[in-house]
């Protein structure tokens, strides 16, 4: 498993409330972490889908490079916009 | 079915007859006709079924045996009464005995089977033209009018046409309910809205109409016209019109080559103000759809020819202030005055300069007789300055504030407050395990790294503004767990299948899963009591 750690949970407190302009409750930084990972997690899927129909066959092993990212992460945070 | 030949045969002059004189033509005859017409039915090849097994016939009835009941029927026809068991319910010991009696009687049988069997459509015919016959009489034309002279052919077209209409005594439903029906001069108009209709009418299906809605995407105006003429009443509805500094071209908005700042300057206030709230109009007013509109800025630096509609901001000010602050500038008007009235480096001066219509329409809704004299002052002092310092030369040093700034790790969010950039070392460590399960090694360059952290940092932005919008859609102040929840519904993270903590045990460390499963149950029900309570509290100020 790759997350064995835990995050700051103090900054992504203070994150959110200083874009909201409104205090959190106790434990919603937690969802709001796993609404962060599961966003990441699509991000770097896709930018791997696309990393591998970009250079399929070509290079061996198909690194997700930034424009992979680039391209990617308006859609992924389309899908993510409540 | 014998006298049938001799019967064709007197019906046939009487039918000639039929044709010499219409008069005599009544029912009876009519039938009678007909029934001459209909071919001599032949003895059908099969009895019917209705009439029964043909006594003494070996020949078992070609009905297509369908169920057990029918095929212990038939074998009880046969004679081999051995192999078979004796009929035990009530029904089979009927019916066996019945067809007994029937075998035994054959002629009984055969003779009324025979009257029903041969009955076809020219014995019903005759039969009712028998009962027919001592009712009817011949018609007669009433008046017996002698056929009148012939005339011009074009107008007994008329003559023959079918008799006019007779005239309608009652009130058509249109007219109804209107009184000067007979002022011509008003057509009724047409409303949008349903009439007022008077007690009587049913309005039993009223109710069901669907007023006429549509979105603005689906709008078949836009959709088919392709006359850019025809887009000018939308448009102006944002705030647009031809003679401010954009220009409206077809779908795209672009903003006019750029004015000259002191031109800008020279020009009367009133264009600014309008320039201001041109630009609070696009940027939707109050804060919170921003991030609407960041979202065509996204591949900004990859393509130019987007065809998507894009805010361009002029270029000095995009350097100088990062989006968000245009919008600070209308909200915290004061903020920037009080800037101002401080002793002010020449770099803010510039800076003011650069961002230019909002702040100065902000600055001069509010102004007194006093501050337009300072404006005067600033006005030509910034204009010395901007004509002195090139553009780029007061570029430079604000890209350096804005650099040293993130580098110390502070940003300035749109609300004014400073917040820590998302740690880089978690990102990172999230980021390369999900490649890895990916299948990609995993490694992650710094170019990528720095464009995964660029969508960690919108998404964190993005994400703040929804919590903040359900929040304040809620009632509350305090972003809680149901917001993210519903948040994450609308995102069609938690389906029916997938609640929240299956999603957590999934991706989430143990510590933070403990911490997660307490709290919810009790709260939801507080805050669902705690809204009900705001809702009805706003329906009693509503009153």
């Amino acid at each position: 498993m790759p997350q064995q750690t835990l995050y700051p949970r103090g900054t992504l407190k203070k994150i959110v409330k200083a874009h909201s302009n409104k205090p959190l409750s106790k434990n919603v930084d937690i969802l709001i972490f796993l609404n962060y990972t599961l966003f990441l997690q699509d991000l770097m899927r896709e930018a791997s889908i696309s990393a591998k129909q970009n250079r399929s066959g070509t290079r061996g092993g198909a690194g997700i490079t930034a424009r992979d990212v680039r391209k990617v992460r308006e859609g992924v945070l389309r899908k993510y916009k409540g | 079915m014998s006298d049938s030949p001799r019967k064709k045969q007197r019906i046939t002059p009487r039918n000639s007859d039929v044709h010499e004189s219409v008069n005599t033509e009544t029912p009876y005859l009519n039938l009678r006709q007909l029934a001459g017409a209909i071919q001599n039915p032949i003895t059908p090849f099969r009895r019917a079924i209705s009439a029964g097994p043909t006594p003494g016939s070996r020949r078992t009835p070609s009905i297509p045996i369908r169920t057990p009941g029918t095929a212990a029927r038939r074998s009880a026809n046969r004679p081999i009464p051995a192999r078979r068991a004796a009929p035990t319910t009530p029904h089979a010991i009927r019916a066996l005995r019945e067809r007994a009696n029937a075998a035994r009687t054959p002629g009984h049988n055969r003779r009324r089977s025979g009257r029903v069997q041969r009955e076809t459509p020219r014995d019903i015919l005759r039969d009712l033209s028998k009962v027919l016959a001592r009712t009817t009489r011949p018609v007669q034309p009433s008046p017996l009018v002698p056929q009148p002279a012939p005339r011009n052919p074009a107008l007994d077209d008329f003559e023959d046409g079918p008799d006019p209409v007779a005239p309608r005594l009652s009130l058509a439903i249109s007219d109804m309910y209107y009184d000067d029906d007979d002022s011509f001069h008003e057509a009724p108009p047409r409303r949008s809205l349903l009439p007022d209709l008077p007690d009587d009418v049913d309005t039993g299906t009223i109710h069901s109409v669907e007023l006429g809605r549509r979105a603005l995407s689906e709008d078949p105006r836009r959709m088919f016209s392709t006359r850019v003429s025809e887009r000018f009443a939308d448009l102006n509805e944002l705030g647009i019109d031809a003679a401010s500094g954009f220009e409206v071209d077809g779908t795209f908005i672009t903003r006019r080559a750029p004015l000259d700042a002191e031109q800008l300057l020279l020009e009367n206030d009133e264009d600014l103000d309008e320039t201001t709230t041109e630009l609070q109009a696009l940027t939707g007013g109050q804060g919170n759809h921003r991030s609407d509109i960041d979202l065509g800025v996204f591949g900004n630096d990859d393509e130019f020819d987007e065809p998507t509609f894009r805010f361009t901001i002029p270029h000095r000010t995009q350097a100088a202030a990062r989006p968000g602050v245009i919008e600070e500038a209308d909200e915290d008007a004061d903020e920037y005055e009080d800037a101002e009235s401080d002793a002010r480096p020449q770099l803010d001066i510039a800076e003011g300069e650069t961002i230019g219509a909002p702040e100065l329409g902000g600055y001069e809704s509010e102004g007194d007789a006093g501050e337009d004299l300072d404006l005067q002052a600033y006005r030509e002092e910034a204009s010395a300055i901007d004509r002195s310092l090139q553009t780029q030369s007061a570029e430079g040093p604000i890209l350096n504030k804005e650099v040293r700034k993130q580098r110390k790790g502070l940003n300035i969010s749109r609300h004014g407050l400073e917040y820590p950039s998302f740690p880089a070392v978690t990102v990172r460590r999230l980021a390369t395990g999900f490649s890895r399960t990916q299948g990609s090694n995993g490694k992650i360059n710094k170019d990528t790294m720095a464009t995964i952290m660029q969508a960690t940092e919108w998404f964190f932005e993005q994400v703040s503004d929804d919590l903040a919008s359900y929040a304040q859609h809620a009632g509350r102040k305090m972003i809680e767990e149901d917001d993210v929840i519903t948040l994450m519904k609308r995102q069609r993270q938690i389906t029916e299948n997938t609640t929240s903590f299956s999603l957590a045990q999934k991706m989430l460390p143990r510590e933070l899963l403990q911490e997660l499963r307490i709290p919810p149950t009790p709260k939801l029900k507080r805050t669902k009591r705690k809204r009900t309570e705001m809702m009805e509290r706003g329906e009693e100020e509503a009153d």
